[in-house]
């Protein structure tokens, strides 16, 4: 563990420029991605997935946990949120698996000017994100949603789709979006971006043992992760869910409050808008 | 295949650019945009909450209609509502036409209809609530709700910042097909051309990269020197810089009128069951 500190000894003020960096970078970068065409042979699919070089080279060039949170936070309010394509509780997983696969990602590349290394921490962090992603979309659907083993055809072809996405985002888009991109980046950037943020580049002959990165606490954070990833996905569609349907046997009386009510919820749309013109109307003649 | 066509249709960034700084800063006088930032954060993590613990057909469609109203009080950019449905239309018929393959029925269209009707609800939700608070205001609500200093800095810098970076790297882009050479020919299904305009999508960002870099750092330093940083954490201060927020009869009436209106869609649910 010592080495590790040693080897991220950073300010706030440089944490924070590195969260920013990677944040308006990837949420520029997602929202350009949201609006690229797809590129279709039949059902194999060639899109620029989700830019993840730009998070990757920023992760293995500085400090992976600040890079990895500022991008997937980036991504959900940028290429999310802000688009509409928001889905809130299943979006839980999508945002720890990006982190973790990131964090990964950043913390195994001991050396940016190693090729083969970040290219192949390039791929596993295509691979770990969308595992991650693949695992809780059909867990959830074989474990959690009985509602879809009713329907036939349904179980079978969310494995289908999931599994050849999995297949198919990591061959064509792992292999040329992320990780030749970040082959090319990551050497390129390394000991120019960092002045820029005035620090000092992450030096080659540091040597960290398998064990200092793989501890107990990062094993027990990944299990966490994965866990409370999968509850959230899985509770965001299951029939468990807690339902607020009241079973109310009684009609008439319903239908009086229910009656009551809209008037109710009426007269305070009406008191809202002559509150709002009142006052607009008195603060334009004074 | 005009995939061509549609990259060179994208690259007409103006409009996206203008369409963003609108979304960030156009519409602070429609009434929902006049509610305290706290109370448009409750709205919206109820309107993105609430409808996965429901199954009726009556509530969801009932909150559906709410939000396409507010839609059209909040004045949302006419360009995010067309990704957004395009976006929901695309996703859909994906999943239904391969359940539809593989033997599904009709019955499968309706699990599924609702599933994205629930989709469509939170997202709407986060576009109003997202395009009718501009930067500053999203800035202190977060931090008012105790979201880290840090963290409500930059998603508010990222708003303000997202058409510059825009511009930049539609310039970056631009200067890289001036100074290059597109592909003679096509080649077969367009991949030569394919090839250079991604190849150019990813060189587009190395400068980008740099050029934010530079800018991130002058951001921070220029925070420190107003003593930001410390400032963050320091509870008087915030409690000085947050003190304008307050809750007024506006918030409670919008709050009660939401409640009487989902609370009235539960008795319509039952007394139609």
């Amino acid at each position: 563990m010592g080495q590790l500190k040693t080897r991220y000894v950073m300010t706030e003020q440089q944490k924070m420029m590195v969260f920013i960096l990677s944040m308006s970078l990837f949420g520029m970068a997602t929202m350009v991605s949201e609006l690229l065409p797809e590129l279709k042979f039949g059902l194999v699919e060639f899109k620029v997935e989700y830019f993840l070089f730009i998070p990757l080279s920023l992760a293995i060039l500085f400090h992976p946990l600040h890079a990895a949170v500022g991008a997937a936070l980036g991504r959900i309010i940028f290429g999310e949120i802000m688009l509409g394509q928001f889905e809130a509780l299943g979006e839980i997983e999508s945002f720890l698996g990006l982190v973790l696969a990131l964090y990964v990602a950043g913390i195994i590349v001991r050396d940016p000017s190693n090729k083969k290394m970040v290219g192949f921490a390039a791929l596993l962090a295509v691979v770990i994100d969308q595992f991650i992603s693949m695992g809780v979309d059909i867990g959830k659907v074989w474990i959690g949603v009985e509602e879809f083993e009713a329907v036939p055809g349904l179980i079978e072809s969310i494995v289908a789709i999931e599994g050849f996405a999995f297949l198919n985002d990591v061959l064509f888009s792992g292999i040329l979006f992320a990780m030749i991109p970040t082959m090319y980046l990551v050497p390129k950037l390394y000991g120019k971006i960092e002045p820029l943020l005035g620090m000092k580049p992450k030096t080659k002959d540091l040597n960290i043992p398998i064990s200092d990165i793989i501890t107990p606490n990062f094993m027990v954070g990944a299990a966490v992760i994965a866990v409370v990833a999968f509850v959230a996905e899985a509770f965001s569609e299951s029939e468990f869910a807690p339902s607020f349907e009241w079973a109310f046997a009684v009609e008439n009386e319903i239908l009086f409050m229910m009656i009551s009510l809209i008037v109710a919820s009426l007269i305070s749309i009406l008191i809202i808008w002559k509150i709002l013109s009142n006052r607009e109307n008195r603060k334009t003649t004074n | 295949m005009d995939i061509t066509k549609k990259l060179q249709g994208f690259i007409s960034v103006e409009q996206l650019k203008i369409e963003v700084l609108n979304a960030a800063y156009g519409n602070t006088d429609t009434t929902i945009a006049k509610l305290d930032s706290r109370t448009i954060f409750m709205w919206y993590v109820f309107y993105a909450i609430f409808p996965w613990l429901t199954h009726s057909w009556i509530v969801l469609t009932g909150m559906f209609l709410m939000l396409v109203a507010m839609i059209y009080l909040a004045r949302v950019s006419y360009l995010l509502l067309f990704l957004f449905v395009f976006g929901l239309v695309g996703q859909g018929s994906m999943v239904l036409g391969v359940s539809l393959f593989f033997g599904g029925n009709l019955t499968t269209i309706l699990p599924l209809l609702m599933f994205e009707l629930k989709l469509a609800i939170i997202s709407l939700a986060g576009l109003i609530a997202f395009s009718t608070m501009e930067p500053e205001k999203l800035s202190d609500g977060l931090l008012k709700i105790g979201v880290p200093a840090q963290v409500s800095f930059s998603i508010s810098y990222g708003y303000r910042m997202l058409p510059t970076l825009i511009e930049e790297y539609h310039h970056v882009f631009m200067s890289f097909r001036l100074r290059g050479k597109a592909p003679d020919q096509h080649g077969l299904l367009y991949w030569r051309t394919v090839l250079y305009f991604m190849t150019l999508i990813v060189k587009s960002f190395y400068p980008l990269m740099l050029s934010s870099a530079k800018r991130a750092r002058t951001t921070v330093e220029s925070l420190e020197s107003r003593g930001s940083l410390y400032s963050f954490k320091n509870p008087a201060v915030k409690k000085v810089k947050l003190g304008y927020m307050k809750f007024t009869y506006k918030d409670g009436l919008f709050g009660l009128f939401n409640l009487l209106y989902v609370i009235m869609l539960f008795m319509l649910a039952v007394a139609l069951h």
